[in-house]
């Protein structure tokens, strides 16, 4: 015990310091002022955890600073709004997207068609073939879905006409206003060549881009199993097709609680695959370039905005709370107990005289508290977070032991950036959706992260947690202001002076202990 | 005679530098082999180039029947190669238990090789719940060793297992090693020659990245010229 006290004295005298002044700050407020500063300080800091925790999984084990988490955070909220607001554009799209993914399930096949030596494309592998042909196949592959994509018909909202425009359209769902519109027809395009198009493509993608691969040494062999794959994603593209107006229907008629779970669920999905797929195709080859991979995530993180622009378009909107929490007042709101919030789904509750907002200041650090504990449990029970541990430490040596590095680092990449997604759809009803919202988010974790240290998890999570109060109680503070011992002056912090004291804690924490408060010495 | 491991004429670069030039090293079924050499000879690259760590750009790897140069590290791990490396990369972050677990290749390794483990090494049994950082070097080699044991491996790769220990653990370490070779066959890397000619039963010397001899190690340790040019030392 005193061994450790000794060790870490640095450390111990820092927290005594941070739990003084928090108890001074808490001294100069209102018990109300007080437990709402708190409460949004834990809300703030439960979101810059989200995207802190994924950003320093990341780095941990694979060495890359992922810049385009901010964006990823971001593409979360704005995936979340379309699934929640526009289910008939999420519905459209689920079978151009089964499609397209059938061809890559078909992995075996490709790597049998490689392999066997008597097999066409060997032969065809021979010389220069080698290097133009599996480019050739992705263009004409590219062109084909191309073709095809820009004339399926999918219900889309217009960014040009501002009442078909998703800021309108997020205002009137707010109102409680239908918003779907007539479903999108084929026109341009008759179903079956659109199918056979995207089918075909997509197969010839995943053919093409296995001719960069080596010929693997075990061969697997080919029985029914191989396609079961391909044949499933098939079916589930028609099926969609076939019961798109019926699902709508069921979406859209769908409680808002549930509609809710379901986009959040959809988001983090869609945040793991891209991030699978990011790290797969993007990431991968440049480990030996940590450089290139630095300038390569920079680059996608602006690409990903510049997508977002394109497609929901620059003016922020908002998304309307779950129904659980839309109550705004009137018929036993706001809130006085959690019982009467239940029964009436009120937005606020009444807190020793003070009004906080349920979703925000109570919801999303519930589930902040939910994810930390479930991916500590992840990392220190099974065997996944085992690998991780270890691999953050020594991968060569993990690699050593037979385990394939490469897989656990797409998975962790992939859970990294599913955690973004689900930091952004949580946040979207409560700060709005807007083309910016992930820039400070990912400020706010990288501060979170050199306070707390950047590779700790616990440190992710504590520096995330400081980093929220401090902001939280410096806003409060400007509001009702610091009296200066001795003198007459209040001190009013303005607003600039927020972000500036991120920075300070931070900068003052790091020239006591360089490697943040619970990092390990590099 | 039956080879467990042929290495046939590997050349490998690490970045630019060319630090193997043509190394052979040929290993006979359940002996140990000891490869000898100054320090930077290319001894620890040899057993990287055959795990595919630092993998050989020229020369065949072929084991137990199987050329496995060009192949993943993990993949050709997996076919029954054990690995204890230099300064024993025990995961400092894992208990001693984790470090063992996180060997299995199959479920249930760990339970089955328990007593094993335990047998050879009694001590690393009290230790079970520490983490890797708090233990002793000496300590740390056993449960490196012990890491290795784990999966079924037929071929195990020791890189200086005497390096910083003290006269007694290293005694303590030769039995261990001494009791595996009855098990599964094993290359051993060591500066101290000592050690080395008691344990081998054949050796290669590695000199500038070539293996440059190989025989017996009962020959050897009469050939005090070898010794002399090569190992700098009697």
């Amino acid at each position: 015990m005193s061994a450790y006290i000794r060790k870490n004295y640095l450390l111990l005298i820092v927290l005594a310091v941070l739990a003084g002044l928090f108890a001074a700050a808490a001294k100069g407020m209102e018990s109300k002022d007080f437990v709402i500063t708190l409460l949004r300080g834990l809300s703030v800091g439960s979101l810059t955890f989200l995207v802190a925790s994924g950003f320093s999984l990341i780095f941990g084990l694979l060495d890359v600073l992922n810049l385009a988490h901010g964006t990823l955070f971001m593409i979360g909220a704005y995936i979340g709004w379309t699934v929640y607001i526009r289910p008939d554009t999420f519905v459209d799209l689920l079978t151009p997207l089964a499609l397209i993914v059938s061809g890559f399930l078909l992995g075996d096949l490709w790597t049998v068609l490689l392999s066997s030596p008597q097999g066409a494309t060997r032969s065809l592998l021979g010389g220069r073939m080698k290097r133009i042909l599996p480019w050739a196949g992705i263009l004409v592959s590219a062109l084909i879905l191309f073709l095809v994509l820009s004339r399926y018909p999918i219900a889309y909202w217009s960014l040009d006409n501002y009442s078909e425009s998703p800021v309108a359209i997020a205002y009137n769902a707010g109102q409680g206003q239908d918003v779907l519109e007539p479903p999108a027809v084929f026109e341009r395009i008759s179903p079956w060549l659109a199918f056979s198009g995207l089918a075909i493509g997509s197969l010839l993608f995943a053919f093409s881009l296995s001719l960069f691969g080596q010929v693997k040494i075990s061969v697997p062999r080919i029985t029914w199993r191989s396609f079961l794959g391909f044949a499933v994603a098939l079916l589930a593209g028609l099926l969609l097709f076939v019961f798109n107006d019926t699902l709508t229907g069921f979406l859209a008629g769908l409680n808002r609680n549930w509609l809710f779970l379901i986009a959040v669920l959809v988001a983090v999905s869609s945040g793991v695959a891209l991030g699978a797929l990011m790290e797969s195709t993007l990431i991968r080859p440049l480990y030996i370039r940590p450089t290139y991979q630095l300038m390569l995530t920079l680059g996608l993180g602006a690409i990903g905005l510049e997508m977002v622009r394109a497609i929901w378009g620059r003016p922020e909107f908002t998304m309307p709370r779950p129904e659980l929490f839309a109550t705004a007042s009137g018929d036993g709101c706001p809130a006085t107990s959690f019982a009467d919030w239940w029964q009436y789904h009120c937005s606020t509750m009444i807190v020793l005289d003070g009004r906080i907002r349920i979703y925000n200041e109570i919801l999303i650090p519930i589930i902040g508290v939910i994810v930390l504990i479930g991916v500590w449990v992840l990392l220190q029970r099974s065997r996944l977070g085992m690998i991780i541990r270890a691999g953050v430490q020594d991968r060569e040596m993990v690699e050593a032991l037979g385990i394939n590095v490469r897989r656990v680092f797409t998975q962790v990449f992939a859970l990294g950036v599913g955690l973004a997604a689900l930091g952004g759809v949580l946040a979207a009803p409560s700060i709005g959706l807007s083309n910016v919202m992930g820039d400070s988010v990912l400020l706010n974790a990288l501060f979170a992260l050199a306070i707390g240290g950047l590779t700790s998890y616990p440190g992710a999570a504590l520096g995330s947690l400081l980093v929220g109060l401090l902001q939280q109680f410096i806003i409060k503070y400007g509001q009702i202001g610091i009296p200066i011992p001795f003198t007459e002056i209040v001190f009013k912090p303005t607003p600039p002076i927020v972000p500036a004291s991120t920075i300070l804690l931070m900068v003052i924490i790091l020239l006591i202990l360089p490697n943040g408060l619970l990092g390990r010495k590099e | 005679m039956e080879y467990i491991i042929d290495v046939q004429d590997i050349h490998t670069f690490i970045g630019q530098y060319h630090i193997l030039e043509g190394v052979n090293v040929r290993v006979p079924e359940g002996s140990i082999t000891a490869l000898l050499g100054r320090n930077g000879a290319g001894k620890t690259t040899t057993l990287k180039s055959i795990l595919g760590l630092t993998p050989p750009s020229q020369g065949k790897v072929v084991f137990n029947g199987r050329e496995i140069q060009g192949m993943r590290s993990f993949d050709i791990a997996t076919l029954g190669i054990g690995y204890v490396p230099e300064h024993r990369a025990i995961f400092r972050d894992l208990t001693v238990e984790e470090n063992l677990k996180i060997a299995e290749r199959k479920k249930g390794d760990y339970a089955r090789k328990q007593e094993f483990i335990f047998t050879l090494f009694p001590n690393l049994k009290q230790l079970i719940n520490l983490s890797g950082k708090n233990l002793s070097g000496g300590q740390q080699q056993m449960l490196a060793i012990a890491r290795a044991l784990v999966a079924d491996n037929r071929l195990l790769l020791i890189d200086e297992p005497s390096e910083g220990l003290a006269p007694v653990l290293i005694e303590v370490l030769m039995e261990a090693i001494r009791q595996l070779s009855t098990e599964s066959t094993i290359i051993l890397v060591e500066q101290n020659f000592l050690v080395a000619s008691k344990l081998a039963e054949h050796y290669v010397i590695i000199e500038e990245g070539r293996s440059v001899k190989q025989g017996k190690m009962k020959d050897l340790v009469d050939d005090k010229e070898t010794i002399h040019r090569y190992l700098g030392a009697a």
